[in-house]
């Protein structure tokens, strides 16, 4: 009887675990384990999309032969002339490997190519794989899926030889060592400043949320309107007698113009978490330092800091894994390959370079940083907490 | 003593106003920006606006008020709709954002409970491979899940952009954490009164789940509605763009239509704020969103 109930919850469990468990193992851990696949290899998303070439088997024949099957020639004559692989390269377009090249001459079925030609069956749009199917005698699975090379370690290897590579990776992590301090500090001031016994907490708890539910992209708009070089800040910097600065546009402002946006996007935001663990500090604690005769500045470094050890931990944790990945903003407001983090430099080389196998190295070396971050903080919280 | 903290307050005072109005001021000036009209006709001679200057003369007391010292008009909010697809913009992020809550709260729920509740074997081997995956940054995980888009041909459409999207790791701690911390009294009564699994889920567990599943639909809605790295993978036909994909219209090599531009700016952020502002505890008090944001 027992028996019977625990078989039974067994299959509830995994029935009711079931959606999440295949989502989680097929757009998740399995793309893990091929992007780490990736990285040994030489995975080129054009040469991906090679075999996937469409052509018109009759025109490009027809170009191939300077001849139209009207005219009537002979098939003798046609396969004396025929060359599979100049056709495959020249008129279809598809480049090939050695290996490939030596396949073709041997099983490229040439006789029904041309015998189709004459008949006029090839006016239509073949894919390159589909075309190889039909008339490879053997091996045509070679022109279906595109193999990778395996390359070793030369992805990594060429990382650390890469100019782009480092510069992209410094930007990130001083991008990070930047925000994620000023932000803590900026959001624990401000959630000092609300815990005073302070009239309207709650409105500046709201007006201090509102940028963090703004998405990056909405906000890089409107900084971008405030930062170009007529606007805004700098006719107010105008008055203090600063020039006009093409924030953005400077090799050296536009980094730390988004920098500076990104802390106003968060710190209002970390300022809530932190509000929350100072009402939770006993006030007994705060009135027994004072009548102890401690000062303002000397309760906030013995009192209130040590007190709020696990909201820093969090924030701060949160704060580098989040900079080290920021990429909406880069994408919106950086013109100048000198100032892209690391995420758009994975960004541009896997989607804009096809070169998804390096691409795929530097997101495991990302990984390899996050994870180091990650491994740090559970080091000094021990206990869960999300 | 007294003294002392009248100081503090002052001190706190000035720094929250001070902080309030850097908060608030870009959104501010944005608004401005997009009720200003790109021209405007005046003793039958038209005149351009520069949006640029400062102070911006404003005028309450006229009718049309002025900004930046031309009459102010709703007219760049409609004009969006006219000169680019932006109800189809509106469509389509509310489709993607809608399914893929709608998954997020059927899955995670359903997962959560399982996890916190049944026993199966492998439970805990399967539950900690999920959260370890948790510390995999997305850019390892897009370049694959790219290439099998483009493998079953789903670029350019909702399924490519909502199906990898409909559970989650974090989420499904959530409701996890939110199950074990549930009393058992209830399910266990329950239980003897001989309900199956599902009626247990359906009937008794879910309904208390209500708190978790608000914040849960809130974090996800808002997390997908703001989302610009996938749809910019998988969208590069106009009418399958999302908002945010669509903001990038506004500017071209020569000219930005900055009007237009925070127009379209603040038409997807007011939807957000008034979600923001009708469920605020969800987000104020719940904690439930951290890790919203980097």
């Amino acid at each position: 009887m027992l028996k019977k109930r625990n078989v039974r919850e067994a299959i509830a469990g995994y029935l009711f675990a079931s959606p999440i468990i295949i989502a989680i193992l097929v757009f998740t851990i399995v793309p893990i384990f091929q992007a780490g696949y990736y990285s040994f290899t030489d995975y080129d998303a054009l040469l991906q999309q090679k075999y996937r070439i469409r052509f018109n088997a009759q025109e490009a024949l027809e170009n191939y032969f300077f001849v139209s099957p009207d005219e009537a020639p002979s098939d003798e004559e046609l396969l004396s002339l025929f060359d599979p692989v100049d056709f495959i390269e020249l008129s279809v377009g598809v480049d090939l490997d050695d290996r490939q090249k030596e396949l073709v001459r041997k099983e490229f079925n040439s006789r029904k190519l041309i015998a189709d030609f004459l008949e006029f069956k090839l006016d239509r749009i073949y894919i390159f794989s589909d075309f190889m199917k039909s008339y490879m005698k053997n091996g045509a699975s070679t022109f279906s899926r595109y193999v990778p090379q395996f390359v070793g370690l030369s992805n990594f290897l060429e990382a650390f030889k890469d100019r782009m590579f480092w510069i992209s990776l410094k930007n990130a992590v001083v991008f990070s060592l930047v925000v994620t301090p000023i932000q803590t500090l900026l959001a624990i001031v401000l959630a000092v400043a609300a815990n005073q016994r302070i009239r309207g907490v709650k409105f500046f708890k709201v007006s201090f949320f509102l940028p963090s539910i703004t998405s990056a992209a909405a906000i890089s708009m409107i900084f971008l309107l405030i930062y170009s070089k007529p606007g805004v800040l700098n006719r107010l910097l105008g008055y203090l007698g600063i020039g006009p600065v093409d924030w953005l546009g400077n090799i050296r402002t536009a980094l730390p113009s988004i920098m500076a946006m990104n802390i106003w996007t968060t710190a209002g935001y970390f300022m809530v978490t932190f509000l929350a663990g100072l009402q939770d500090i006993p006030t007994s604690i705060i009135e027994a330092s004072m009548i102890d005769g401690a000062n303002a500045w000397v309760r906030f470094w013995r009192i209130t800091i040590p007190m709020l050890r696990n909201q820093i931990i969090f924030v701060v944790t949160m704060g580098i894994i989040g900079t080290l990945q920021v990429f909406d903003q880069i994408y919106f407001l950086i013109r100048n390959q000198e100032n892209i983090t690391i995420s758009m430099y994975i960004y541009q080389n896997a989607f804009s370079y096809g070169k998804m196998g390096y691409a795929s190295a530097i997101a495991m070396i990302l990984f390899l940083i996050i994870f180091s971050v990650t491994f740090v903080q559970r080091r000094l919280m021990p206990e869960e907490r999300f | 003593m007294r003294r002392g903290s009248k100081v503090g307050r002052t001190i706190a005072y000035i720094l929250l106003i001070t902080y309030a109005i850097i908060s608030f001021g870009p959104f501010v000036w944005a608004l401005l920006v997009s009720i200003t009209p790109m021209t405007y006709e005046k003793d039958g001679q038209r005149f351009g606006v520069d949006i640029m200057q400062w102070p911006p003369k404003i005028n309450l007391f006229s009718w049309p008020p002025r900004v930046f010292g031309a009459p102010a008009t709703l007219s760049n909010y409609r004009t969006v709709f006219e000169v680019v697809p932006y109800a189809r913009w509106i469509l389509n992020t509310v489709i993607y954002a809608g399914l893929t809550t709608l998954g997020h709260l059927l899955f995670d729920s359903m997962g959560g409970y399982a996890f916190a509740r049944l026993r199966f074997p492998g439970k805990n081997l399967i539950f900690t491979l999920f959260l370890a995956t948790m510390m995999v940054p997305a850019y390892v995980t897009i370049i694959p899940v790219y290439n099998l888009m483009v493998r079953y041909n789903l670029v350019n459409t909702y399924a490519g952009l909502f199906l990898p999207k409909l559970t989650g790791v974090v989420t499904l701690f959530m409701m996890r954490q939110f199950f074990l911390n549930l009393p058992t009294e209830i399910e266990e009564a329950a239980i003897i009164d001989g309900a199956g699994v599902v009626r247990r889920f359906f009937q008794i567990a879910l309904p208390m789940a209500k708190p978790a599943l608000a914040a849960l639909a809130i974090y996800t809605f808002l997390g997908t509605w703001n989302d610009f790295l996938w749809p910019l993978l998988m969208t590069s036909d106009k009418s399958m763009f999302t908002l945010t994909m669509g903001l990038n219209f506004f500017r071209t090599s020569y000219y930005t239509f900055w009007q237009l531009m925070m127009a379209a700016t603040l038409f997807m952020t007011l939807p957000m704020v008034i979600v923001f502002l009708s469920f605020q505890r969800y987000f104020i008090e719940s904690g439930v969103t951290s890790g919203l944001k980097g």
